[in-house]
């Protein structure tokens, strides 16, 4: 049975994780913690609740970017009018993880060092560029969100770090982006498929694109060649289905309860193509900002 | 360690392992045996309370990490003896069948309604997708829920 170690500010909780090498476990929401431990895939002799760390928590917009705490809770992400407007995705995939409960205790510095292959976070956040800042005692680092991940349920983050902020390219117009996926269930049910764009236009062309994808490597996937074939001219099917089909030949899926390999490369296709276009008519102000993207993916009128 | 915490209005003090949930306290330390202990990996939504007014699944709850909270359970929502609305619509409209999943479902509701007394159908639908009737009687606790948004809408 842990202990519990409650610091007063984040200096003090990097310090006891330093101090107790090995053997902390940092404890937020506590969704996957709780879990975690109670079907012993960690066993940790102390836990540290970083919920009194105040200053993890909360959004910042600066210029073309957001800034968002580790400890900001998936809900506040969720009803924030000011990023579903700059980052479309990030709201979709916060909205449509676990439950209500879930995501009004579980943190968004949580669902990315959890690192579920399938996880709804890592793609929109990837598509927008993020930045992830580290802190340990001897001072923090930023790295690029994509390096965090090593594997299923493995960071590149070293014993006594923490993720504090993620940075994210939010840009107040010109920009649209989309998450979308595949499940069984609408609720309280992971990602077969996650796919996550985002596209950035001027005078008619996509100008930048990116398309990230869950639950279909080790790891969350960026895929840059599937964002190279759109960019350049105003998108298009034959443009949204190539990127789709770089996509798919990309990401190394396995087949398990969630659906077979050659299933889910099929998926990711076709959701690459559907989020591209999304994230193009929202680039070009043509889909309503903050219009929640249809679950599943099921759309009319916007399809490849 | 000690916690102390406000349930339905009222001051708790007591001594807790570090690792002991929030439901685990409100069952075998405080008595309120309305909050039901179900999955416990946060799937079924019975043990669905309020903290600070927001629906939490207490299974996945550190008591220790809500200390200070104001916590409302489902003994909180009816006042001297009467059910609160949410609760007495559940009733009219037979919105119970085993009643396992019952007091979750009113707590998430309560959640819901506090913000949003106007939720429509598929709103109330996504804030009860986290609590499972296994008697499958949804229809009947979206009903429920819809008739408390419509009165307390009107009354507003």
């Amino acid at each position: 049975m842990p202990e519990l170690f409650q610091p007063v500010d984040l200096d003090e909780a990097l310090a006891f994780m330093a101090e107790h090498p090995g053997i902390t476990m940092p404890i937020a929401g506590g969704t996957d913690v709780m879990i975690d431990m109670r079907i012993g895939r960690a066993m940790p002799e102390w836990l540290v609740d970083l919920r009194p760390l105040q200053t993890l928590k909360g959004l910042a917009f600066e210029g073309d970017a957001v800034r968002i705490g580790a400890l900001t809770r998936l809900r506040t992400l969720e009803l924030n009018g000011e990023l579903a407007r700059r980052a479309p995705a990030v709201v979709e995939a916060a909205r449509v993880l676990g439950s209500v409960q879930i995501r009004t205790m579980a943190t968004l510095g949580g669902n990315l060092c959890h690192a579920t292959p399938s996880a709804e976070m890592p793609p929109p956040l990837l598509v927008h560029d993020a930045v992830a800042e580290v802190a340990s005692r001897d001072g923090s680092r930023t790295l690029p969100l994509a390096d965090v991940f090593a594997g299923p349920g493995a960071t590149t983050l070293e014993s006594g770090e923490l993720l504090t902020a993620v940075t994210l390219r939010a840009t107040e117009s010109g920009s649209g982006s989309c998450y979308l996926r595949q499940t069984v269930r609408w609720s309280m049910d992971l990602a077969g498929v996650g796919v996550a764009a985002s596209i950035e236009a001027a005078a008619g062309a996509v100008t930048a694109a990116r398309v990230a994808l869950g639950a279909v490597a080790p790891v969350p996937l960026l895929v840059p060649e599937a964002g190279a074939a759109v960019i350049g001219s105003p998108l298009t099917t034959e443009s949204a289905v190539e990127a789709g089909a770089r996509a798919a030949a990309a990401c190394s899926p396995i087949t398990d309860a969630r659906g077979t390999a050659e299933y889910r490369r099929q998926v990711v296709a076709v959701l690459v193509a559907r989020a591209l276009r999304i994230a193009w008519l929202r680039a070009n102000g043509e889909w309503p900002a903050g219009l929640p993207a249809p679950i599943n993916g099921v759309l009319s009128g916007a399809t490849s | 360690m000690k916690l102390e915490l406000t349930v339905n209005g009222d001051p708790y003090r007591r001594e807790i392992a570090p690792d002991a949930t929030l439901l685990l306290v409100l069952r075998d330390e405080l008595d309120l045996t309305g909050t039901k202990w179900g999955c416990m990996t946060g799937d079924c939504g019975a043990c669905t309370v309020l903290v600070d007014g927001e629906p939490v699944v207490s299974c996945l709850q550190l008591a220790q990490q809500v200390r200070g909270a104001e916590v409302t359970t489902v003994e909180g929502l009816g006042r001297d003896g009467e059910l609160g609305d949410v609760q007495a619509a559940f009733v009219r409209h037979g919105a119970a069948q085993c009643g396992f999943c019952t007091p979750g479902m009113i707590v998430a509701a309560e959640a819901l309604l506090r913000h949003n007394p106007d939720a429509d159908e598929p709103e109330v639908r996504e804030a009860l997708a986290g609590n499972l009737c296994r008697c499958t009687g949804y229809n009947k606790i979206v009903d429920a829920v819809l008739d408390v948004g419509r009165s307390r809408s009107t009354t507003a």
